[in-house]
C-alpha cells in the first residue's frame, strides 16, 4: 500500500468536497477509503445508544430465565416448552436482521430502530396479558424478536459505520452492556416477580424495552440511504427494477464474494463452537462435584471476564499495533484452547483450576466477540456494513442452533462433556483457520477495503452520494441537501 | 390402613369408656388395665441430661406406646433418692410420681405414655426434684415447604396457594384448609363453594385453588395435613392487588421515555432551524469544520498504514 497514493486520494478528496460546496458539480470520482465519521463527538453518543439497546435487546433475553419458573408454575406446562419462548425470540431476531438492514437502507434507520424499539416493548406488555403459552409463543417470542431484529443489527451497523477511529473500542464498550445489564437487571427483575408478580413485571419490562426508542432517536438522519438514490428512477417500477432494488437493500450481490463468504463462514464456524460453554459450563462443574452455589459463581466470573475482555481488547485493538483481524484470530484460537482445557481441568477436580480457565475463557469470547463486528468494513466496505451485517446474522445463527443441540447429543452419547467441550474448541480453531484463507490475511497492514460503485448510480447518483458524507449532522435530512 | 383405623376406634371408645371416671382437669394417660386387645406398636425416647434442662422434638404419626426415658447425673450433692414426677403441659400427673434411687452414679425416670388421638400430644416433662427437667414435645412433623414471603396475584386472576410435605415423612391421611378469620381460623368447605374454591390434593403436596379474587381474599391461609394422632399446619400468606400497582412504575418509564424521544427531536429541530436561519454561510462553516477533522482521520490512518507498512 503505497502511502504516496493514499496521501493523493486524500488531497483529491478534499478538493472535491471543497468544489461540490459551490458547483454541486458531479465528480465521477468514488470517494476513497472508508468513509470518516462526520459526526465527530456524536458517534459517542451513538456509542451510548449501542450500549443502551444492546443492553435491553440481550440483555434482557438472558434474563427471561427469571420468568421460566413462574410460567412453569402459572401454566403447568413443561419447562423444556417454556425455554421455547427464547429460542423463538432469538431466531426471530436472527431470522429477520437481513430484513432490518433491507429496511434501514430503503428508509431511514432511526425510523426503523424506533419501530423496533415500539415492538419490542409492546410484545412484553401483550405478553403481561397472556392467558395460555401460545400467547406468550406469539408475543414475548414473534414480535418482542422482531423488534430486536429490528434494533441490533441497524444500531451495530450504524456505529460501525460512523466510527472509524476506535472503531473495536467502541464496539467493546457497545456490547459490554449485555453483561452489566444483565447482571444488575437480573436482582431487580426477581424483586419486581415477587411484588407485581410475572404478569407486573413483564408489564414493567416493556416499558424499559421502550427506552429503545429513545437511542434510536439520537441517530440522526444523515446516514445515508440507497432511497436517494432512486432519485432518478424511472416512473414505473417493473418487475426487474424491483428485484433488483430488493436485492440492493439486502446486499445480496455481497454473498457472492469470496471474502465475505469466507468470513461469515468463518463466524458461522464460530457460532457453532461459541456458546457451548455457556450452556454446559454450569453442568460441567455440578458434575464434577462442585455444589449448585459455586457452579453459579463460576458463570458470574466468567461474565465479568467476558464485560473486561470486550472493552480492553477493543481498546487495544484500536492502538494499532497489530491488525485487528490477526487480533481476532489469536482470541478466537486461545478461546478454542480453553475451551478443550476446561473439561481437562474438571479432571483435576480442582475448583481453582476450572475457575481459572473459565476467567480466561470468558476474557478471550469477551474479546472475541467485539472484535467480529469490528473487522466486518474492512471486508465489505463501510457503506455496505448496514446489509452485510444483516445477512451474517442470519447466516450465523443457523450454525448456532446446530451447535448446543450437538453438544448436548455428544454428552448423551458419550456420557459426560469433555467430547462435546473438545468438538466446541476445535469448531474455533477450524474456524481460525478458515480465517487464513481470507484475501490478504498475512500481510502486515489492512487492504485497502472495497468500495462498491452502485451501477445505477453511475452518473447523477454520485454526487449525492458525496453530499451524504458531507452533510453536517445539524443539517435537516439529506434529501433537501440538494 | 383399615386396621390402624379400627386401632383407633377401639381406643377411642375405651377412652370414651375411661373418661367417664377421671377430672377432665387433669388428663392422664389411659392406664395399661384398659387395654385387653392387640398392643401399639412401641417407641422410646431416651435423653441424657446434661446441663439442667433440655427440650426433646418428638414426631409422631400414628397411635403408639411412647416410652420417655431420663436420665440424670445429678448434682454435687447426690443424694440417694429423689421425686421423681411427670407434668403433661405444665400441670402435673399426681399419679405417677415416683421417688428415684441413685444407680450407677445416674438418676433414671422412665414412663409409658399411650398416644392415641390429638390429647395425647403436647408437651410432657419429666422433672428430677426442682432441679433438672426435660421437656418433651410431642407433635406432628414439620410442614416441609413453607413459603416465606406472600404469594401476589390479581383482583379477577385466579391463584394456586401450595403446600407440600417433606416427601421422606409419611404422606397425610387427609388436608385441609382454613382462612384466617380475625384470630379464628375458619375451614374452607370445598363443596360450599365450588366455583370459588377448589382443593385438589395429590399425595405430599395439597392445592388450594381460588378463583375470582377479590381484594378481600387477602389474608393467611392454613392447610393442614391430618395423621392418625397429630396434625401438622402450614401457612401461607396471599396478597391480592390490582392492576394499578405495577402500572403505576410503568406510565412513570413511558413519561420519561416520551420526554426524551420529544427533547432529542426538538433538540435537533431546533439546531436545524439555527443552522438554515445562518444561512449557506453557516453551512459552509459546518461542512468545514468537519473536513479539518476528516483530513485528520484520513491522514492519521495513513499514518499508521505506514507505520505498518
Amino acid at each position: 500500500m503505497n502511502p504516496m497514493k493514499t496521501q493523493k486520494k486524500i488531497k483529491m478528496k478534499k478538493t472535491n468536497r471543497m468544489e461540490d460546496m459551490n458547483n454541486h458539480g458531479p465528480k465521477a470520482k468514488s470517494h476513497s477509503g472508508e468513509a470518516e465519521g462526520p459526526n465527530g463527538d456524536w458517534s459517542w453518543v451513538l456509542v451510548g445508544a449501542l450500549f443502551i439497546s444492546t443492553g435491553l435487546v440481550f440483555g434482557l433475553m438472558r434474563i427471561m430465565g427469571i420468568f421460566f419458573v413462574e410460567f412453569v408454575n402459572y401454566f403447568e406446562e413443561s419447562s423444556q416448552s417454556i425455554s421455547w419462548i427464547t429460542s423463538i425470540s432469538l431466531a426471530t431476531q436472527q431470522f429477520f436482521s437481513p430484513v432490518a438492514t433491507a429496511l434501514c437502507n430503503a428508509y431511514e434507520t432511526r425510523a426503523v430502530v424506533m419501530t423496533g424499539g415500539f415492538l419490542s416493548g409492546l410484545g412484553l406488555i401483550v405478553a403481561s396479558q397472556a392467558t395460555c403459552l401460545v400467547h406468550l409463543y406469539l408475543s414475548m417470542g414473534v414480535i418482542t424478536g422482531l423488534g430486536w431484529a429490528l434494533v441490533f443489527a441497524p444500531m451495530m451497523a450504524t456505529v460501525v459505520a460512523n466510527i472509524s477511529q476506535r472503531r473495536a473500542l467502541a464496539l467493546g464498550l457497545g456490547l459490554s452492556s449485555i453483561g452489566i445489564f444483565s447482571f444488575t437487571l437480573s436482582p431487580l427483575f426477581q424483586f419486581l416477580v415477587e411484588m407485581y408478580t410475572w404478569r407486573g413485571a413483564l408489564l414493567i419490562m416493556g416499558g424499559l424495552s421502550l427506552n429503545i426508542m429513545v437511542c434510536g432517536a439520537l441517530i440522526r438522519p444523515q446516514w445515508c440511504s440507497k432511497a436517494l438514490k432512486k432519485v432518478d428512477s424511472k416512473p414505473r417500477s417493473s418487475c426487474a427494477t424491483v428485484l433488483r432494488r430488493v436485492s440492493s437493500y439486502l446486499e445480496l450481490p455481497v454473498l457472492l464474494e469470496r471474502p465475505y463468504l469466507t468470513y461469515t463462514a468463518t463466524i458461522s464456524i464460530f457460532n457453532a463452537g461459541y456458546f457451548v460453554p455457556y450452556v454446559h459450563l454450569v453442568a460441567l462443574s455440578r458434575m464434577t462435584g462442585f455444589s449448585e452455589y459455586q457452579a453459579a459463581f463460576i458463570m458470574s466470573a466468567t461474565g465479568v471476564t467476558d464485560i473486561l475482555g470486550r472493552v480492553t481488547t477493543g481498546w487495544f485493538s484500536d492502538l494499532g499495533y497489530f491488525r485487528t483481524i490477526h487480533l481476532l484470530s489469536l482470541w478466537v484460537m486461545l478461546a478454542g484452547l480453553f475451551i478443550i482445557l476446561l473439561p481437562v481441568s474438571s479432571l483435576t477436580g480442582s475448583y481453582a483450576t476450572l475457575m481459572v480457565i473459565s476467567l480466561l475463557y470468558g476474557f478471550c469470547s469477551g474479546a472475541l466477540s467485539s472484535l467480529v463486528f469490528a473487522v466486518m468494513p474492512m471486508i465489505v466496505g463501510v457503506e455496505r456494513v448496514m446489509g452485510a451485517l444483516g445477512l451474517l446474522q442470519l447466516i450465523e445463527s443457523g450454525a448456532g442452533l446446530l451447535g448446543a443441540p450437538l453438544s448436548g447429543w455428544l454428552k448423551d452419547m458419550t456420557g459426560d462433556y469433555t467430547v462435546s467441550f473438545i468438538v466446541a474448541g476445535s469448531f474455533l480453531i477450524l474456524g481460525t483457520l478458515t480465517m487464513t484463507t481470507l484475501p490478504h490475511y498475512f500481510s502486515r497492514t489492512d487492504p485497502p477495503p472495497p468500495h462498491r460503485v452502485p451501477h445505477d448510480v453511475k452518473d447523477r447518483g454520485v454526487h449525492l452520494e458525496l453530499d451524504c458524507i458531507n452533510n453536517s449532522p445539524s443539517d435537516s435530512s439529506p434529501k433537501g441537501a440538494q | 390402613m383399615s386396621a390402624s383405623w379400627g386401632k383407633l376406634f377401639f381406643q377411642l371408645v375405651l377412652l370414651l369408656a375411661s373418661c367417664g371416671h377421671i377430672n377432665t382437669k387433669t388428663p392422664s394417660p389411659t392406664s395399661p388395665s384398659l387395654d385387653p386387645i392387640s398392643p401399639l406398636p412401641s417407641d422410646i425416647r431416651r435423653v441424657v441430661l446434661k446441663g439442667e434442662s433440655h427440650t426433646e422434638k418428638v414426631e409422631l404419626l400414628n397411635p403408639v406406646d411412647l416410652a420417655l426415658e431420663c436420665i440424670w447425673s445429678g448434682n454435687e450433692n447426690k443424694s440417694p433418692n429423689i421425686t421423681g414426677y411427670w407434668r403433661k403441659d405444665g400441670e402435673e400427673m399426681q399419679s405417677i410420681r415416683v421417688t428415684v434411687q441413685l444407680e450407677n452414679d445416674k438418676y433414671t425416670l422412665r414412663q409409658v405414655f399411650k398416644i392415641v388421638s390429638k390429647e395425647n400430644l403436647g408437651s410432657y416433662s419429666c422433672s428430677f426434684g426442682d432441679e433438672a427437667k426435660v421437656d418433651f414435645l410431642l407433635a406432628g412433623p414439620q410442614i416441609g415447604e413453607v413459603r416465606d414471603k406472600p404469594i401476589v396475584s390479581y383482583v379477577g386472576d385466579s391463584v394456586v396457594v401450595k403446600c407440600k410435605m417433606d416427601e421422606k415423612k409419611p404422606k397425610p391421611v387427609s388436608w385441609n384448609w382454613y382462612r384466617a378469620n380475625g384470630t379464628d381460623k375458619e375451614q374452607i368447605f370445598y363443596a360450599a363453594e365450588p366455583q370459588k374454591y377448589e382443593i385438589k390434593n395429590h399425595e405430599w403436596a395439597t392445592k388450594l385453588v381460588v378463583h375470582k379474587l377479590t381484594e378481600g381474599d387477602s389474608g393467611f391461609y392454613y392447610c393442614e395435613g391430618v395423621y392418625a394422632v397429630s396434625t401438622t399446619m402450614g401457612h401461607v400468606e396471599l396478597k391480592v392487588i390490582t392492576f394499578l400497582e405495577p402500572l403505576k412504575p410503568f406510565i412513570a418509564i413511558i413519561v420519561e421515555v416520551i420526554v426524551l424521544v420529544a427533547a432529542i427531536l426538538i433538540y435537533e429541530k431546533s439546531q436545524s432551524k439555527k443552522n438554515s436561519a445562518g444561512g449557506n454561510e453557516t453551512n459552509a462553516d459546518q461542512t468545514n469544520t468537519p473536513t479539518p477533522g476528516d483530513n485528520n482521520g484520513p491522514e492519521e490512518s495513513s499514518s499508521t498504514r505506514q507505520r505498518k507498512a
